[in-house]
């Protein structure tokens, strides 16, 4: 697995890829979906795909892929060496999802939620693998949010595919586990050795898990809070942990779409409640001064009284 | 998710984000001294502006800012939280002394300019007697007398409208060359014109300049300016509707439409002549015993005893 691409900008989402073995487009294969660090606040989130042709989903067994949470690290790259070593038969894909990616996903205007964007990068490997020649006839998938909607949602998308939504499905069907692995692998090695785009010096490494509730990790964020840009871009902004943290201790930013009150915020931007309109008189203030003239109102500009 | 935020007051900056005519920075002489931000009395509105004095006071600037809402600065290593962007652009100086040339005339008088541009609330106002452009220029707003090398002045009405229109004219002449939407239509800030505007009239670039023209003249004035440049005045809907209210009177309230008949005994509610095979089996159950919908509803009747 070489990680180079994604380590040259670990700021967006990035494909990676085993080449598409012949057998896989010539039969029907099954394919398996599963992803690695949905919770963490720190690193990316990683979805992986396995596939491999059905008449050999018991050699799958033999490797005694299991479901990666039960295994050790160790375990973990020593089983995906093995499925390296199968790519006769066995391929995979994967999608990393920066942790940028993620907040930038989740705090923009319209938003983009974990489970739509978790979804888009199911959907999008599925695709890839049809793409590259796999002959798909079944998938099955770990679920993300409601199994029934999900695979109602996949089976829409890709007609003429069984698709099965389980929960625990890393540890029902081999494939799964397979794929949970690769995912797990890549994960776990992009975490390891972060490469900071911030000039931060000597960093420590030591943050943990990742999870929000150890508190190596906490503390780590407190250590590499910035009161005005908050955290480098290995950390999940749309995190509430991460959030929390820049609320009580960076600056405050506001921006335009900022929920307020309806009505403080029509007070603070001067302007006058829709009744006032239908009464008899107009409001106060508003026929004492003169209207300033479009030409300076339209492009914002204003006198100015004190420097 | 965090949706309420203190917004703390802003506090005073010690820099700003401006952008000046190099001439407004000009340090050429350097026994002028710096270029310095002064308080002057807005013409238009009567309140404090701030202006910009530079070469010595032989130029003024006004201060206009760019304002939005949501908007901060990244200057070096530095964060500057007010976002505004400053523009010190070229003003005439005879706009500003000409407030001070009307509340003279009431006099009547010839008066030399020292006498007339005072102001205890804006002691910087005579600077603006050093502007060559507002000595050259006062001419144009005023009659001039010279007695024994010593220039006296009165403000003149007729000359200073016909000195407004000219800059009404230029402001056309500009506007023109700009593609600055002078139209009624309403505009959206963020909606970007692709063609000019074509179906504008000389009426509207007109109407426009005059607006312009006006923010930097008293409101009296801009009203003597509208006529002085036969602008028709616009025909807004100022008549309000008539009041809605209903008129009080001292007979009795009657409801507009009988619903009575219906409770009358000749007004037999007839069965519908369909009914639905639902409705039929319905119809066939027995209902004996059972209370119409009707009754949970009703105030509650005392049982008669028998």
């Amino acid at each position: 697995m070489d990680l180079g691409v994604f380590e040259a900008d670990n700021s967006v989402s990035c494909r990676l890829a085993s080449a598409v073995p012949e057998d896989c487009k010539n039969e029907d294969c099954c394919l398996g979906i599963d992803e690695a660090g949905r919770g963490p606040v720190l690193g990316p989130m990683v979805y992986g795909i396995c596939f491999c042709p059905v008449s050999r989903k018991e050699d799958l067994k033999g490797l005694k892929v299991a479901d990666s949470k039960t295994l050790s690290e160790a375990e973990r790259e020593n089983l995906f060496e093995k499925l390296d070593e199968a790519k006769s038969f066995v391929g995979w894909a994967l999608q990393i999802l920066s942790p940028n990616t993620i907040s930038t996903s989740m705090l923009q205007r319209a938003k983009y939620n974990l489970n739509a964007l978790s979804h888009d990068a199911a959907i999008g490997l599925v695709q890839f693998a049809l793409d590259s020649g796999v002959q798909l006839k079944e998938v099955f998938v770990d679920t993300v949010g409601p199994a029934e909607k999900y695979e109602e949602k996949l089976s829409k998308r890709f007609p003429g595919i069984k698709v099965t939504v389980r929960p625990k499905a890393d540890s029902l069907f081999p494939i799964v586990s397979a794929a949970s692995i690769c995912a797990k692998v890549a994960r776990d090695r992009v975490v390891k050795d972060w490469k900071f785009a911030e000039d931060l010096g000597e960093v420590d490494t030591e943050y943990g898990s990742g999870y929000p509730n150890d508190p190596k990790t906490k503390s780590w964020m407190l250590k590499y809070l910035d009161p005005v840009f908050g955290y480098p871009q290995f950390v999940r902004f749309s995190w509430s942990t991460a959030q929390t943290l820049m609320d009580s201790k960076a600056v405050t930013v506001h921006w335009d779409d900022d929920e307020e009150d309806g009505e403080k915020a029509a007070a603070r931007q001067n302007n006058t409640s829709m009744l006032s309109y239908f009464g008899r008189n107009k409001p106060a203030g508003q026929t004492q001064t003169r209207e300033t003239h479009r030409f300076f109102t339209e492009r914002r500009l204003q006198t100015v009284d004190t420097l | 998710m965090t949706t309420k935020k203190k917004r703390s007051p802003h506090t005073a900056t010690d820099s700003w984000v401006v952008i000046a005519a190099d001439s407004a920075l000009e340090t050429e002489k350097p026994q002028n001294g710096d270029p310095t931000f002064v308080k002057l009395k807005n013409p238009a509105t009567g309140a404090t502006s701030q202006y910009l004095f530079s070469s010595g006071d032989e130029r003024v600037y006004e201060v206009k800012a760019f304002n939005e809402e949501y908007r901060s600065w990244f200057i070096g290593q530095m964060v500057q939280r007010d976002g505004r962007l400053l523009y010190v652009t070229p003003v005439d100086p005879v706009f500003l002394v000409l407030p001070y040339l009307q509340s003279g005339e009431v006099e009547g008088k010839f008066q030399p300019l020292q006498q007339v541009v005072m102001d205890e609330d804006y002691p910087a106002c005579t600077r603006l007697l050093k502007c060559k452009q507002a000595l050259e220029s006062v001419h144009h707003v005023a009659d001039e007398k010279e007695v024994s090398s010593q220039k006296f002045h009165r403000y003149n009405q007729e000359k200073t409208l016909e000195w407004l229109k000219k800059k009404v004219e230029n402001t056309v002449t500009a506007l023109k060359k700009t593609d600055i939407a002078v139209g009624g239509a309403v505009k959206s800030t963020t909606y970007v014109r692709v063609k000019q505007e074509s179906d504008a009239t000389e009426e509207d670039y007109l109407r426009y300049a005059h607006g312009l023209i006006s923010e930097y003249i008293s409101e009296e004035l801009s009203k003597d300016l509208h006529k002085h440049l036969q602008l028709p005045e616009i025909s807004s809907p100022k008549v309000e509707p008539p009041s809605k209210k209903r008129k009080l009177s001292d007979k009795p309230v009657e409801a507009g439409e009988d619903y009575t008949k219906f409770n009358s005994s000749d007004f037999a509610r007839k069965a519908p002549k369909k009914m639905t095979a639902a409705q039929k089996s319905l119809a066939k159950v027995d209902k004996s015993g059972m209370k119409s919908m009707s009754a949970f509803f009703s105030p509650k009747v005392k049982q008669e005893k028998n």
